[in-house]
């Protein structure tokens, strides 16, 4: 039997994490929502992103919260010029050809990773004092509840992005119907840039937050990647608010199943989920198939 | 032993050579590997651990046949082991430096790259012993990585050797025949465990034991120990759970642990495992009064990456500064001159490895021969003096139960000491107990 106080604990850590979740699976969300693109290399743009924040305070002790900063401003260019170069040629080709390219690219940065930085794992501290808030039903743990509440923050401030400005409406619009949208006289190839920079500096900001709670190796690219299609496949694909409740379901379904079942099963349960809502629900809680 | 047909690379060599020796000098026959009995004495000190120690370093002298003894080794220079590829390599050169010395023969050691990676570690001894006659096998760092070069090792017929490898079901499951190893095993680690809380005043023992269990098999062997041995002598083991090795999300199993009042915690699990362990206990606010982390805790990585965060912890890495006798101050003499260090407090890894070559030294001057079934032979006959202990060796290659004692080291002021046994060394230390809470460190 296990104590309700335990219940209570895990449900809180499962919130925690899995608002980074969704914020780690919402890049990958709008780039396959908008684009069409399934982004293979998503995991491991989050590594990078955890690497520019690691190294930022291996050198001067800075904070990951002001290195995420440097990690969006760097990811996002790494996004549109991996548009431009790269995708933008493939783009239109079907599904096939980006997903090679893709796949490719996260090798490269994964090897790239390896030679330049070797195979250790490596973390970047908060940098401030203080352990957590004792609740006294619960107790939240710093680290973790700092990186909800900016995760969240720009999750929000990347639905109001959307929402109300002229290029949000422009994405939604190319969303929709990329060809309509051309007509009405959007520059759709710009829009995929945009997109495109907008889904790497989330997954930079991601990844930088995720240093200061887990241990970034090269090859943690994959294990992220995994749990990013999880929270987009449940919340439904192009949906802010669908990734949002997705990260929450699989961060705390991963924390009940390590503790009703044990930490082996830990990812076997949001694997059922996944599976689960592909055959009952494929688009999803909140998919429509459109944008958001 | 199962055993394939074909015929080990090795033995092919060593049958062209022959012929081809047969033809050229026109002689009637070949033996190879002389018989001669070895001279080795295995001397080590039994002095104390002051400036003037004297102390042969384990010093042999070779009978028999003259030649030269080739070794093949992988260390994990890259990938999830390598913060200790470099102590493991360094404990190997240090020894092949002391067996050319002590050797009347050559003593080549070839080395690569396994990249943590127990495929890499088959490949790699297959081109090593495809291109050199090589006479035995070094093992790489933890059971993962040593069980496939043993594999490999056994597959061959020749000698291997592993350390940082206490599992012990491989030797008992898979008729070895070749394998070796002169380490501490699952049995030694729960002892001195058990020793180690010993070390505490009654009245102030901690009682509530938590196991955090990797799901692999020598996890789940060293909980099995350790529940088995600390329940024995009235120990509550109130926590055992499992979790997926590579984990990185330790929270689940930490507020068990709290619910549970677990006092002493003990895990065995990766060294990056270890150090995510101690950080999210410590955002969790949460700290055992105890901690042992077997493997976790043995890198030097474990203190830069941690800090003072990591102080307190225990490990059981097969040798810790602190240890007398038997080639220590041999060991550490060496490695400060030619590592240009002058530290009191050697790398754990460092010491384990020399113990390795020790064994071989040893092994090779009892047999008097490099060949592998004379060097098996001694192998299962001698007594080993090595930086570790005093060992002999059971038919299936390990250490014979109860000779050795698993020495528990402890992270202190930026070095592992000796906290158990108790020895007169000023390299050991005064066991630390208990962890004060985090708001007090």
């Amino acid at each position: 039997m296990v104590a309700s106080d335990l219940v209570v604990q895990s449900v809180a850590n499962g919130l925690l994490l899995g608002g980074i979740y969704a914020l780690a699976a919402l890049g990958l969300s709008l780039v396959f929502g908008i684009m069409d693109v399934v982004n293979l290399a998503h995991g491991h743009m989050l590594m990078v992103g955890a690497y520019i924040a690691i190294l930022i305070f291996a050198a001067t002790g800075i904070t990951p919260l002001v290195g995420m900063f440097l990690a969006i401003a760097l990811m996002f260019g790494f996004g549109v010029l991996l548009q431009k170069v790269l995708l933008q040629h493939v783009v239109d080709e079907g599904l096939e050809q980006p997903i090679i390219v893709l796949f490719g690219l996260a090798l490269v940065l994964q090897n790239v990773g390896r030679i330049l930085l070797g195979g250790d794992a490596r973390t970047a501290d908060l940098g401030i004092p203080g352990n957590g808030f004792d609740l006294g039903f619960v107790f939240l743990s710093l680290p973790r509840t700092v990186t909800f509440v900016v995760s969240v923050l720009l999750i929000v401030a990347t639905w109001a992005l959307l929402q109300y400005t002229k290029t949000g409406q422009a994405i939604r619009a190319t969303a929709q119907n990329r060809t309509a949208a051309k007509y009405m006289g959007i520059d759709t190839d710009r829009i995929y840039v945009i997109t495109l920079g907008i889904g790497t500096a989330l997954a930079g900001a991601a990844g930088a937050l995720l240093s200061m709670i887990f241990p970034i190796d090269p090859y943690v690219g994959w294990s992220y990647l995994l749990t990013t299609f999880a929270v987009v496949v449940l919340g439904g694909v192009g949906s802010v608010l669908g990734t949002l409740v997705g990260g929450l379901v699989i961060g705390v379904s991963e924390n009940l199943g390590a503790l009703f079942l044990g930490g082996g099963y830990r990812n076997v349960v949001s694997l059922l989920i996944f599976l689960g809502v592909l055959l009952v629900r494929p688009q999803g809680l909140f998919g429509s198939g459109g944008g958001s | 032993m199962a055993r394939d047909d074909t015929i080990p690379r090795r033995t092919y060599l060593k049958g062209a050579g022959a012929t081809g020796t047969v033809a050229l000098a026109g002689l009637a026959g070949c033996t190879l590997g002389g018989g001669g009995d070895g001279g080795g004495d295995g001397g080590g000190d039994s002095g104390g651990d002051g400036g003037g120690e004297t102390d042969t370093g384990g010093a042999t002298t070779s009978g028999g046949d003259a030649d030269p003894l080739t070794i093949a080794a992988t260390v994990p220079e890259t990938g999830a082991f390598s913060s200790l590829g470099q102590d493991l390599m360094r404990g190997y050169e240090l020894g092949v430096e002391r067996m050319n010395q002590n050797l009347d023969r050559d003593v080549e050691l070839i080395l690569r790259d396994d990249e943590s990676d127990a495929q890499v570690v088959r490949e790699q001894l297959q081109t090593i012993v495809s291109n050199n006659d090589v006479n035995m096998i070094w093992g790489s760092f933890s059971s993962l990585l040593v069980t496939a070069g043993s594999a490999f090792a056994e597959n061959q017929n020749l000698p291997f050797f592993g350390v940082a490898f206490a599992y012990e079901a491989p030797h008992r499951n898979n008729n070895y025949e070749w394998t070796f190893a002169p380490f501490p095993k699952s049995r030694d680690v729960a002892r001195s465990t058990l020793g180690t809380l010993e070390l505490i005043p009654e009245e102030n023992r901690p009682s509530n034991i938590g196991i955090w269990e990797p799901n692999s098999g020598w996890g789940e062997e060293q909980a099995d120990y350790w529940e088995e041995t600390l329940s024995d002598a009235g120990y509550n083991v109130v926590l055992r759970e499992v979790f997926e090795i590579g984990s990185s999300d330790f929270s689940t199993l930490i507020s068990q642990s709290q619910s549970a009042e677990v006092e002493v915690l003990l895990s065995n699990p990766t060294p990056p495992g270890g150090i995510t362990a101690v950080n999210q206990m410590q955002s969790n606010n949460w700290s055992p009064q105890m901690l042992k982390f077997v493997r976790a805790a043995d890198p030097t990585a474990w203190w830069s990456a941690l800090g003072q965060k990591g102080a307190y912890a225990l490990m059981c890495p097969g040798w810790v500064p602190g240890l007398t006798g038997n080639g220590n101050a041999a060991l550490r003499e060496s490695y400060n001159a030619t590592y240009e260090n002058d530290s009191q407090y050697l790398p754990v890894i460092v010491g384990g490895a020399y113990n390795l070559t020790q064994t071989a030294e040893q092994a090779v001057s009892a047999a008097g021969s490099v060949a592998p079934d004379a060097v098996r032979n001694a192998l299962l006959d001698t007594e080993f003096e090595t930086v570790i202990g005093n060992f002999t060796f059971e038919d299936n290659g390990l250490p014979t139960e109860g000779e050795l004692t698993s020495p528990v080291g402890q992270w202190w002021d930026g070095v592992q000491r000796l906290a158990y046994p108790d020895t007169d060394s000023e390299r050991a230390l005064d066991f630390r107990f208990p962890i004060p809470p985090w708001s007090e460190r």
